[in-house]
């Protein structure tokens, strides 16, 4: 479970308000879809609940943990143990391979099998391929597939198939959705496309740093349910 | 894990500065400790000839010793810090997934192994080369000296320093870690304190990015500044050595001189362009002609090179008349010392075209790179 309260978070001395008042909760093993316009602060609270980047003020306790009051030491850890990342911006590490990026997530929960991921993503011909020879949805695919291998039990999705077309997004999604069943853990995802959102437990909507409306969803549907 | 085998590559820069400056010191150094083994057996006339040889020794090694040390040292950390405030982006994505930051800041050692591969080189090229010093060196009628293996200088001159750089690269990654996550993934900069002035009418938009680049980059001016002022120094105080001392240490000084200065002018240069990529590659995305990029961004480098230049010509020409005419003045096997006009515009001839070349060279090589491995890499 992740609770928030009444987050604010300023830019440029003031002149940016990305977060102002934002109050949350996450139920434990849900899905919660984070939508909203260019801008309006999704980004920056999924770095706040992630324990990347610190509120001005608020509170959020994530599994059990009051981040507000971690040391970066402890927020470090924290990512560490419980925390999955898909950035926007994918961030792979440019001189190392396909394999090596992923093995990069593995690597700290332990994991030997993270080549299932890679297969998953659909990206076991390009193992020793390096980051700048794929194609952005490729490179989208590889930040996925190192954040799964991580095993987290909280996994943030910022804009995770902006780059993909509608029969890979959809197999990655299902993938994605598959291990969420198999490992239970809690996802937290950021999409411009409203049809996913009709994959999550809930939907939570933003406008200029706040949080506009949240509505439950009864019957969330599969990958290859939704319109796309 | 964090550091690739392409980093090693231009660590090789680190490796070549620690050669020249452990060679020159392994021999004088021996050579000095074992000619005192015969202090006691020399007397009489041979006494004068002994002394004058080793004030010789003293002042050879004092000189490019010295000299060569100090640039070891500033070059290698300017390097370390540089590598690492580029890189920040790299240490920022591991840093989010929960890489701890003394993880991450350990993987920094193999900056006191390329330190090691030199300094070890070096110790055993001056090893290699000591007959020939020692034979050099040797007067007549005077007992032999005997090449002794001194553990102390393989301690001193290889341990010390790679322990040294080791110690100093992984703190500084520490430090540079305590970092916003954030900041460092998204911009790879320390989040600078934006003191912009207002945009002066009078500059065009060129001169302006000119001026941001070298504002945002200030480390890499200064070691281009640098590597120019080691250029200068070195060469021409190898040309006026080769004059002052015996043929052989003029022309090792020389050498070194050569391969120390373009040495530090390659890595400069390499620095200074791989510092503006990202910029070469997007203002080629928009069009921007070879010309405009190169004036844009790398000829603003040209004036602190010059400067570099400069005062690399005033600091050996100053340290030279104080250790000639001052120091060992009356010491009759040095000789009197002068500005060494011709070596000064020998130096700065192959200077000029060096760096010319090794601009033009790295700017084609530039443009032929894809824009998205550019910013890819970053
Ligand atoms: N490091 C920063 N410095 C200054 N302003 C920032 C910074 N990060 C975000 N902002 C500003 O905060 C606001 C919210 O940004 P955020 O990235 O959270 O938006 P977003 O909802 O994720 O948008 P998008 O859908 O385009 O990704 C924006 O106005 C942005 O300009
Ligand atoms: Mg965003």
């Amino acid at each position: 479970m992740i609770t928030a309260t009444d987050l604010h978070k300023e830019f440029n001395g003031g002149a940016v308000k990305a977060l102002r008042g934002v109050s949350l909760t996450i139920k434990q093993g849900s899905f919660v879809a984070i939508i909203g316009a260019s801008g309006s602060g999704k980004s920056t609270l999924m770095n706040v609940l992630s324990g990347l980047e610190r509120a001005d003020s608020g509170t959020v306790v994530a599994c059990g943990q009051d981040l507000s009051a971690m040391t970066d030491k402890q927020l470090n850890e924290f990512r560490r143990e419980y925390v999955g990342f898909v950035f926007q911006q994918y961030y792979l590490l440019p001189h190392l391979s396909v394999e090596k990026n992923v093995r990069l997530g593995a690597d700290l929960a332990g994991n030997k099998n993270y080549l299932r991921e890679i297969e998953a993503v659909g990206l076991a011909d390009k193992l020793k391929a390096m980051p700048s020879a794929l194609s952005g949805g490729e490179q989208q695919r590889v930040c996925i597939a190192r954040a799964l291998a991580k095993k987290p039990q909280i996994l943030f999705l910022d804009e995770p198939t902006g780059a993909l077309d509608e029969s890979t997004g959809r197999s990655v999604l299902d993938y994605i959705a598959k291990l969420k069943a198999e490992r239970g853990f809690t996802m937290v995802m950021v999409t411009h496309n409203r049809n996913i959102a009709d994959m999550a437990d809930s939907v939570v909507e933003m406008n200029s740093g706040k949080i506009i409306g949240v509505t439950d969803n009864p019957s969330p549907k599969s990958a290859y349910e939704i319109g796309w | 894990m964090v550091i690739g085998i392409k980093d090693g590559v231009k660590l090789f820069g680190i490796s070549v500065v620690c050669f020249c400056a452990v060679f020159v010191c392994t021999f004088f150094l021996n050579y000095y400790i074992d000619a005192q083994a015969i202090d006691g057996a020399v007397s009489g006339e041979l006494r004068v000839l002994y002394d004058a040889n080793m004030t010789s020794a003293k002042f050879t090694c004092a000189i490019t010793g010295g000299v060569l040390c100090l640039i070891a040292v500033v070059m290698t950390v300017f390097y370390i810090k540089l590598f690492i405030d580029g890189n920040a982006k790299r240490f920022g994505i591991l840093k989010a997934m929960g890489y701890s930051d003394n993880k991450i800041a350990l993987s920094f050692w193999v900056f006191g192994l390329s330190t090691l591969i030199g300094a070890a080189a070096g110790y055993g090229a001056g090893h290699a080369i000591m007959p020939l010093i020692y034979r050099e060196m040797t007067i007549d009628g005077m007992p032999a000296i005997a090449i002794n293996y001194h553990a102390e200088l393989l301690a001193a001159l290889v341990v010390a320093p790679t322990i040294t750089f080791s110690a100093f690269a992984c703190l500084y990654a520490k430090l540079s870690l305590r970092r916003n996550v954030v900041s460092m993934i998204k911009g790879g900069k320390a989040a600078a304190k934006s003191k912009r002035r207002p945009l002066d009418k009078q500059h065009s938009f060129l001169a302006e990015m000119c001026l941001s680049t070298l504002a945002g980059k200030k480390s890499v001016v200064f070691f281009v500044a640098f590597a120019c002022f080691c250029y200068s120094a070195m060469l021409q105080m190898g040309l006026t050595m080769s004059d002052l001392s015996s043929v052989i240490m003029g022309v090792m000084i020389l050498v070194i001189g050569v391969i120390l200065g373009v040495t530090a002018l390659f890595m400069a240069i390499t620095t200074a362009i791989n510092a503006n990529k990202s910029s070469i590659a997007v203002m080629k995305a928009f069009g921007y002609s070879d010309k405009e990029r190169a004036l844009s961004l790398l000829v603003g480098y040209v004036p602190f090179a010059l400067l570099g230049f400069a005062i690399g010509t005033v600091y050996q020409h100053v340290l030279m008349t104080v250790m000639v005419n001052v120091v060992f003045a009356d010491v009759k096997t040095v000789a009197t010392y002068s500005f060494g006009v011709g070596y000064f515009f020998i130096t700065l001839g192959t200077f000029i075209a060096l760096y010319a070349c090794a601009m033009a060279v790295y700017a084609v090589r530039i443009n032929r790179v894809p824009i998205k491995e550019i910013m890819s890499n970053e």
